[in-house]
This record gives C-alpha cells, structure tokens and sequence, in this order.
C-alpha cells in the first residue's frame, strides 16, 4: 500500500501515513473492511490533523464529488461528499440557490465542513452548516452503509455533525438549499476603536448585513482590538444578474517559507498598512463580487507560507454573550502579562446550540492566530486556563494544541459524545491523530 | 451523436463520459457496478442535460457480455461510436497466484471488446459509418513477472485493432488505438513508479479531438513510444537486466 509523509496545514504534525484514493463504491467498502482503523481525508486542508492518523489508511475521497439529484423546486440537493464547495456553489448559483456556510477556502470539501460543522462567515444569521444538512449516506466498517437524518438512526446523525469522521466515511448528503438574492455585494467598512467596541457593533448589526465579522490590530496596547468591521450585504442594484463560473488555481496553501516572517516589528507595520489602506484609501462602501467575499482567502496563501517551516496555531474561541465583558476583561490582563504576538485577531458572531463536541452556541467568536514562538505558546496555555474557567469553547479543529483534559472541561458534551460513540463503534475503528490527541 | 462507453465508472472511462456529454452528445455507459454508472448519469444529466443509460455488465464474465448483447431493449444501431477505455488488473495477476483469474482478466482486456465488436461492425457496415476506439497499455511491450495475463490480453488486444485497422482502412468504419502509459488512475495511484503518471482528463479531451482523424494508432504520453520503439531494439539477453525495473 501507499506510504506517504503529510503534514497538517498549521504544520503541527507531520506523518507517514497509507493512503488510498476508491474511486467506485465497492472500492469505499473494499479498503475499509481491509483497513484496521481508517479515516476519510477530503481537501486535507483541516489546521489541524483531523484527516490522517500515523501508519493508518487515509480514504481520499476526491473522486467523489458528483451530483446524485437536484430538485429545483423542492431546493434540495443530493451530492457526494467529496464534492468541493467551491465545485457545488458553481452548480447550484446557477438555478439562483446556495449554500451560505462556506469556509475562506474553495478546496474545502463537503464531507470536511459537515465533519467540522463548519459555520462560514454568515454564522450569525444562517448558523452552521448543520442547519442545511437533511439526510446523511455513510459508510461504517461494521456497520455497513447507513442512511442518517433526524427520523432515522437520529443519534448517529447528530454525532456525524460536527463529529471530525469518526462515525464512518460521509459519502452523500442531501441539503437543503437557500435562495441567492444576487451574486454581487456591497461591502460596508465601519471603524471601531476597541475589541470591545467591534462585539457591540457586530451584536447590533444592520440585519440586512448577511456577512459580519471584524478585523482588529493587536499591536496597539492602549486600545488593544481597534480596527474594522466589514459588513456585507447583497448590491441591491446588481440583483438576479448571471453569475460567472468560479475558477481557482490549484491550491499552493501547504507551501511555506523557509523562516517565520511574522515578529512584532512585521505584524505592526503590515497591520498598520492594511489598516490605514481601508482607513484611508478605501471608500467606507465598497462593490465586492462574490467569489472574493465568499472565498477570502483563496489568493491570498502567502499569509499562511509567511509563518514559515513551524507553521501557526489558531485559537477560536466562541464565548456566549454573558460572559464576553470578562472574557475581554481578563484577555487584556493576558496580554500585557505575556505580550504575545497576534497576526491577526477577529471577531464574529454565532447562533446555534450545544451538542456533543460542535463548536457551536450563541455567541461571539474569537479568532487569533500566533507563530509558534514560546511566549506565544506560553500565552496560549493561560488561554487553555481561561477557557476551562469559564466554560468557553475553543474550536478543536482548528487548535492543534488542545489536549484532552481542556477539550473535556470545555464541552459540556464531552462524555456523551465520546460514550455515545464507544456504543456505535466499540472498536474505535475510525481516528485520526485530533481523535487520539483530544482522547475520543 | 450516440457513444458506448465499455468500462465508463472510473478513470478514463468516466473521463471520457464527461468529454463526450460536454459536447452534447447521448451515452450508454457500461461497467460491472451499476452504482457508480447510476451516479455519473445523475451528475452528467444535472450538468449536461445529455441522455445517459447505463446497463451492469460484468467484462470479466462472457456470460455477461453476451447476455448484454443479446438485449433486444438497446438500440445498437443508433451507435455511432464505441469506446472500450477498460482496464482490469489484478494482485493474483502472477505465474502461481492466478487460479480462475487468467480467464476473467483475460475477458475484460481482450475478449469482451472481441464481442462487442463482433456486434457492432455489421451494424456500422450496414451504416456505412462508425467509430471504434480501443486502449492498450505500454505494458504489452513486454513480458514480465507480475500482471502477467494483464499485459499478455493487452497485447493481444494490440494485434486485434491492427487487424481491425488493416480490415477496415479503405472503409468509413474509423478504428482508433491508443497504447497508454503511466496513467493517474487507480491501477497506478498507490504504485510508485519510475516515470510520471498521465491525467485521464487531458487523455480524454485528447481522444475527443482525435475522433475525426482516421485510423490512429498512438501513444499516450508520446515518448512512450520511443521506450517501446527502443524496447522493441534491444535483444533479449539485455532485456532480461530490464525485468528488475518492469511492474
């Protein structure tokens, strides 16, 4: 079998792994039955190294990304979960619908975000992609091949949202889709002087606005989150027009530098330039087409090769509504006692509930990303300590240093998932290096 | 225009599929797993708006293929074209390993696509018109210890089509052969091999624009057909160092 070396995109684990690429049906059910453990790899574009496991079989799942059935007038679509959703929305914007909970990366499959209950940018007012999932097709060593929705085997259905493949390879899914108003949008930029700031103006929001979400400086000590809010909503005067085909280059993201170009002195200066291009350069309402909304980060992957060899470590950190005041509050002690350096720093909102291990609630996302330097880490872990002490949930797929002991303080679903999980699948056939890290 | 695909769920074959319909055309697909063939039709109809049938016929069983032939529903004379992009491999594929697999390997590189043609050149005779492509592989350039029937039926296959060329070449039937190298399908993914691995979606545009020429014979990549060529020089006390290289 393929042996090959890979390594996670924040570039915190790096594996020999057995990979196979099934491209028939029996070929999913052939390399399963002979795999001891197995996990299912779709992009592999997971921060974290949530697709592969040492020594154990990847199933890449690239060759499935076909239409099974499309049901215009019920707005409903079935397709396999190889599927990139960049591929998807091409398909579906042209019958006027959509998928609003898109990840910043095109090559993100279905079957990836479904495993990671992926929120996108409209995670305020469309909420996860949980929301647009009816029906579920997977495919279990033991169990075989099962339909999943909330009539049928519900359980297994709640624990594969969200639930990082360890319920069986995703192989359909059946969603529903939403009306699309327009294809182009009209980007709002408001200042805001504090990260305190940014939270009232994004829990306040024009709800016209279907995106918003903060970008905020954290060089600056005295008013520590000062920055921007982009609000996105649809051009009223450009709606129902035709939308192009979305192309993108072949995805270059794993790439990096040879050193990490991120320190104090580069942060504050490419900080202030971005800041001070929207400040001043930029009009306060700007037209932006929609794949550049959509997908921000696509041509713009020498943000990630800039953290070098080492790689980065995101943070996100959903803190509910009551306790965002403390949470700043102590954030800032944090950060004058151990000065760490944050490249980028922001802030959206989320609605949802809590179940199993979904990072999902209502209330206000964090996001920060660090270079792996020592004081950096040190301040990570007095994070850890703050999460714990306030029932706070970091996101485990994009974390990588999260261990089990945080992951079980922090998820009030923690022991639930994992016995519900032991019940279905008592021989933990399916794990990845994050399952056997976080102790599920 | 109407085309068979015989071995259309997977690498080239689903390739080709998608080529074909972009272009407007209606396909009968044909493979063992009517699974697979049922989800490209789905995917190729959303995306196309082209007619698509597909039919499960196991290559690997004559029975199969001549029950499939036999089937008074399909409509062979509306086929302007065939398409025969089947491979079939096996790990048993070895001197002592075979058992009953020589014959099934056999029927799905060689024989079946016999049958078919069998079938529709009196048709395409009839019609004074057609087009019909078969894919051999590098691999029948050359004897070798591992898929030992495999490249033996592609070989064989090899002399089929240049009858089938020297048959047809002063008539309106266009028989094209393609001998192919390394191609990234799933024979070759988890192989790590010498030379690199050919796109089948660039393979399959190729054929698609290929489809006027008349009667082709050639490699895909190119240079193997210069391997072949100077395999084909080299004498046999030579080639024998050789077969510590050949998988």
């Amino acid at each position: 079998m393929f042996k090959k070396k890979i390594t996670s995109l924040d570039k915190s684990t790096s594996v020999e792994i057995l990979i196979k690429r099934p491209d028939k049906y029996r070929e999913i059910e052939n390399f399963s039955l002979q795999a001891d453990n197995l996990i299912t790899m779709g992009g592999c574009n997971s921060y974290t190294p949530a697709s592969f496991k040492k020594d154990k079989l990847s199933l890449l799942f690239s060759k499935f990304d076909r239409i099974i059935n499309f049901d215009k007038s019920n707005k409903t679509i079935t397709v396999e979960a190889g599927i990139k959703l960049s591929d998807l929305l091409n398909f579906t914007l042209k019958h006027q619908l959509w998928l609003p909970q898109i990840p910043g990366y095109p090559s993100v499959t279905l079957g990836g975000a479904i495993a990671t209950n992926t929120h996108g940018k409209s995670s305020d007012t469309h909420g996860t992609i949980k929301n647009q999932i009816k029906s579920i097709s997977i495919f279990h060593k033991t169990h075989g091949w099962m339909n999943l929705s909330s009539d049928i085997n519900k359980e297994i259905f709640d624990l594969t949202i969200g639930g990082f493949g360890l319920t069986g390879t995703i192989v359909s899914v059946e969603l529903k889709l939403i009306e699309i108003l327009g294809y182009d949008f009209t980007t709002k930029i408001e200042k805001v002087s504090s990260a305190k700031d940014a939270v009232k103006k994004i829990c306040s929001r024009d709800l016209s606005n279907i995106f918003s979400y903060s970008w905020n400086k954290t060089s600056n000590k005295k008013n520590f989150g000062e920055g921007l809010i982009f609000n996105n909503k649809f051009n009223d005067n450009k709606k129902n027009l035709k939308i192009d085909k979305m192309y993108f280059k072949d995805s270059n993201i794993h790439n990096h530098f040879f050193l990490n170009l991120w320190n104090k002195y580069s942060i504050k200066l490419l900080q202030n330039v971005y800041y001070n291009y929207f400040n001043i350069y930029k009009k306060e309402i700007i037209n932006d087409n929609f794949k550049k909304v959509m997908f921000p980060y696509s041509g713009k992957e020498t943000y990630f090769h800039m953290y070098g060899r080492k790689g980065f470590i995101e943070s996100q950190i959903l803190v509910p509504l009551s306790k965002i005041d403390i949470f700043l509050d102590e954030l800032g002690y944090l950060m004058d006692a151990y000065e760490p350096e944050i490249v980028l720093f922001s802030i959206k909102k989320i609605i949802g509930e809590e179940l199993f291990l979904r990072f999902e609630n209502t209330g206000i996302c964090f996001t920060f990303d660090f270079s792996k330097k020592d004081k950096n880490l040190n301040f990570l872990d007095k994070l850890d300590v703050l999460c714990i002490k306030h029932k706070l949930k970091p996101s485990i797929v994009k974390d990588s240093r999260l261990n089990s002991n945080t992951v079980q303080n922090c998820y009030n679903g923690f022991e639930n998932f994992r016995k519900t999980l032991l019940d279905f699948d008592n021989k933990k056939i399916y794990r990845s290096e994050l399952s056997d890290r976080i102790g599920i | 225009m109407n085309y068979l695909i015989v071995g259309a769920s997977s690498g080239l074959g689903r390739d080709l599929a998608y080529t074909l319909s972009k272009d407007a055309n209606n396909l009968t697909l044909i493979s063992r797993d009517i699974r697979d063939l049922n989800v490209i039709k789905s995917d190729i109809e959303s995306l196309y708006q082209t007619k698509v049938n597909t039919y499960s016929v196991d290559l690997a069983s004559t029975t199969s293929v001549v029950t499939f032939l036999n089937n008074k529903e399909i409509e062979f004379s509306l086929l302007d074209g065939v398409l025969f992009p089947i491979g079939m491999m096996s790990d048993k594929d070895f001197i002592t390993g075979l058992n009953d697999n020589a014959e099934k390997i056999n029927n799905a590189n060689f024989l079946s696509i016999v049958k078919f043609v069998e079938k529709i050149t009196p048709i395409f005779k009839k019609k004074n018109n057609g087009l019909i492509i078969g894919f051999s592989s590098v691999a029948s350039s050359l004897g070798r210890n591992k898929n030992i029937i495999y490249s033996a039926s592609k070989r064989a296959l090899n002399s089929y089509f240049e009858s089938l060329l020297a048959t047809f070449k002063n008539n309106n039937i266009n028989i094209q052969f393609y001998i192919l190298g390394y191609l990234d399908t799933n024979l070759a993914f988890d192989e790590k091999l010498i030379l690199p691995k050919a796109s089948t979606k660039q393979l399959a545009f190729k054929v698609f624009k290929n489809m006027k020429k008349n009667n082709i014979k050639k490699f895909y990549p190119k240079w193997w057909g210069l391997i072949s060529y100077c395999i084909s020089l080299i004498p046999f006390f030579a080639i024998k160092k050789l077969f510590n290289f050949i998988k």
